[in-house]
């Protein structure tokens, strides 16, 4: 049992890309931490550092008490989930899950029992512990590079895109399987993965990348409901928060690009009169107006959703899309006013995308 | 998916395949069918007239010591020719797949050899280990080996293989490097954190996982040995000292054309065909199971 901590963690590839840039945050022992942004911000490369398959270019990373940089993959007490789960296509699946306790000098009597304990867990049959990866489906793939990572009891958990190659349904039930298992065995894990939902819905600790820095760590729901920047805000949640243009004209009033105004709340310290801001507003916290109050609105599009309705359209040049709970009537014509409460706008600085 | 070519004209398909055929049959075919003829005569020493004798000649060739000790000689040459040049040519591919950066040339250095003739391999290694000339021969010498291979037929052995085996690292290095490449780097990774030290790796992950490639490279550099190493046998030893390094081509050769026993060395050749015949569906069987490891 170990934290993770990474202190100003840097990564420049041979060939000059400067992957990851200056990376600090600690995951706390048995906590699950999930790595999430857009493809190429060096989530992987991040991960890769951690498990010791890459070369730290500056910084230090600890695991326990331990700084680990210097510190072969294997003897860091890891173990790590691969996107393509690399399982050895040559041994069966009990070898496969073997394979580490072999290497270890464990002896073959608690091998077995440890192995078949994991497949107990996972769900996978005598009959197939016989088997050759090749003859399994992709969802016991996944549970057989499960098994080979919880059979070596590592202090810590790495996972890079483990469900990217499921489909859709079973990416949901591995999802929900992979929680459960990391609470039942209370290891510290690292999980790497672009899907905003899949990481909103596993992590106890979000930390949001983008091009090789961190915009934001915390809880899942901190982040949802006070995003730092307008990257994180606009990456978390789908669909994502909508953004408009505006003027600070009066403390709790912003006078937005296409001349009508929005009310928000002030707050201690609000940006000053005249600042550029860009307010944020979820799509889910937006509804119809019955009067003639609140920002006009161009209906373009409906998209029925079963959960609720999709309306696309636009507030002056900006796209905007409102989130409407089932059986919520749609706007009567082509245009509509927006019923924005002042406590749901976010505040964002118009030039740095930094939250107010 | 089946790939098949749709001809209006019956005959184009037929005629598109003729020159390949009529190649095959004439410089392969033909020549084969004249062996198995004539390894059922006898002819005189004139080369006037000739016998049927049936299987005599077979008879005469198994009741033959020295064509069991040719066999023997084959059969060592094979397995060391291999040996040398599998286990080389892993270890320079390995090295290669590590630092690709440099492959590019390392590659190209490597392929040489294999354009290079039998015979000029030969030749090339003679000069190398030519007693009392050689560069290499005279760093043995000094190391006080007493070196001849003119002489001694261990040391003639040794050379022609260092000859057969260095003209075929660089083919199978090249199929080893593609049978590395195509090992997914992340097996290595996930082994690696698996606690498995780089030996161990090589052992228990990349080296069976290039069997298929390993096997077939077997097949083909004993079939290099038995077929194609003639030129540098001719080259450097001649068969000799004292038919050391005879090998069962060297013989037909020698038996045939120095020995004038065309009969014999007929029946020579039919049972190397078999031999060539069995290992090539040997290994035609072996890929198209397209092996399961
Ligand atoms: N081995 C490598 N050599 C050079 N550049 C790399 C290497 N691996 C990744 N990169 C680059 O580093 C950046 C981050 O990659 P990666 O960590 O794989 O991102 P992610 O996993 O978030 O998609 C990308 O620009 C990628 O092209
Ligand atoms: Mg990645």
């Amino acid at each position: 049992m170990a934290g993770v901590l990474l202190d100003n963690v840097a990564k420049i590839y041979p060939g000059g890309v400067n992957a990851v840039r200056g990376v600090s945050f600690a995951v706390p022992d048995g906590g699950l931490c999930v790595l999430v942004g857009p493809s190429g911000c060096g989530k992987s490369t991040l991960l890769r550092m951690v498990a010791g398959l890459e070369t730290v270019t500056s910084g230090a990373i600890s695991i326990g008490a331990r700084v680990v940089n210097d510190i072969e993959p294997m003897a860091r007490d890891i173990a790590m989930v691969f996107q393509n789960y690399a399982l050895y296509p040559h041994m069966s699946v009990y070898d496969n899950m073997a394979y580490g306790l072999r290497n270890l000098k464990t002896p073959e009597p608690e091998i077995s029992a440890r192995v078949r304990d994991a497949a107990r867990i996972l769900e996978l049959s005598d009959e197939m512990l016989k088997r050759k990866p090749r003859a399994l489906s992709g969802g016991q793939r996944q549970r057989v590079a499960m098994g080979r990572a919880i059979v070596r009891k590592p202090a810590v958990f790495l996972f890079d895109e483990p469900l990217s190659n499921l489909d859709a349904k079973l990416r949901v039930q591995m999802r929900v399987e992979i929680r459960r298992l990391q609470r039942r065995l209370k290891t510290t894990a690292l999980y790497v993965t672009h899907d905003q939902l899949e990481a909103m819905t596993l992590a106890d600790m979000l930390v949001v990348m983008n091009a090789g820095r961190v915009e934001q760590v915390g809880a899942p729901l901190e982040l949802y409901e006070r995003p730092a920047t307008t990257f994180v805000a606009g990456f978390l949640g789908s669909p994502p928060m909508n953004f408009l243009n505006g003027k600070i004209e009066a403390q709790g009033l912003a006078r937005m690009e296409n001349g009508e105004a929005l009310a928000y709340d002030a707050g201690h310290f609000g940006p000053p009169i005249g600042a550029d801001i860009i307010a944020g507003v979820r799509p889910e916290r937006t509804s119809f107006a019955a009067g003639e109050d609140g920002l006009a609105f161009k209906l373009e599009l409906v998209e029925e959703l079963g959960l609720g309705r999709l309306v696309h359209g636009r507030v002056g040049a900006a796209p905007y899309a409102v989130a409407l709970p089932p059986g919520a009537p749609l706007p009567p014509g082509e245009t509509a006013r927006l019923a924005i409460a002042a406590g749901d706008v976010h505040l964002f600085d118009g030039k740095s995308g930094v939250r107010l | 998916m089946e790939k098949r070519a749709i001809f209006s004209n019956r005959l184009l398909p037929y005629l598109l395949l003729a020159p390949q055929l009529a190649i095959t049959l004439i410089f392969f075919y033909w020549p084969a069918a004249q062996a198995v003829k004539q390894s059922f005569f006898i002819e005189d020493a004139f080369g006037t007239t000739s016998t049927f004798v049936g299987f005599e000649n077979y008879r005469t060739l198994l009741a033959d010591p020295y064509y069991f000790k040719s066999m023997g000689t084959t059969l060592v040459f094979a397995a060391a020719v291999t040996a040398l040049s599998l286990s080389l040519a892993l270890l320079l591919a390995t090295q290669a797949d590590k630092s690709l950066r440099g492959a590019g040339l390392y590659r190209t250095l490597l392929i040489w050899p294999y354009a290079v003739a039998p015979a000029v391999a030969g030749v090339l290694w003679l000069f190398l280990f030519q007693p009392g000339l050689g560069l290499a021969a005279r760093q043995l010498q000094r190391l006080g080996v007493d070196w001849n291979p003119l002489l001694n037929g261990a040391q003639a052995m040794t050379l022609v293989t260092l000859a057969a085996a260095w003209k075929q690292i660089s083919y199978n290095f090249l199929f080893f490097l593609a049978g590395l490449q195509s090992i997914p780097k992340s097996l290595i990774e996930a082994a690696a954190i698996d606690g498995a030290r780089p030996a161990r790796r090589f052992w228990t992950i990349v080296f069976p996982l290039l069997s298929p490639t390993t096997f077939f490279l077997i097949v083909v550099n004993i079939v290099y040995v038995f077929f194609d190493t003639f030129g540098v046998i001719d080259a450097v030893t001649g068969g000799g000292p004292a038919k050391a390094t005879e090998t069962l081509v060297y013989k037909v050769f020698s038996d045939g054309r120095l020995g004038g026993d065309l009969g014999g060395s007929a029946a020579q050749s039919v049972i190397l065909m078999l031999i060539v015949i069995a290992l090539t569906s040997v290994q035609f069987r072996y890929v198209e199971r397209k092996v399961t490891y």
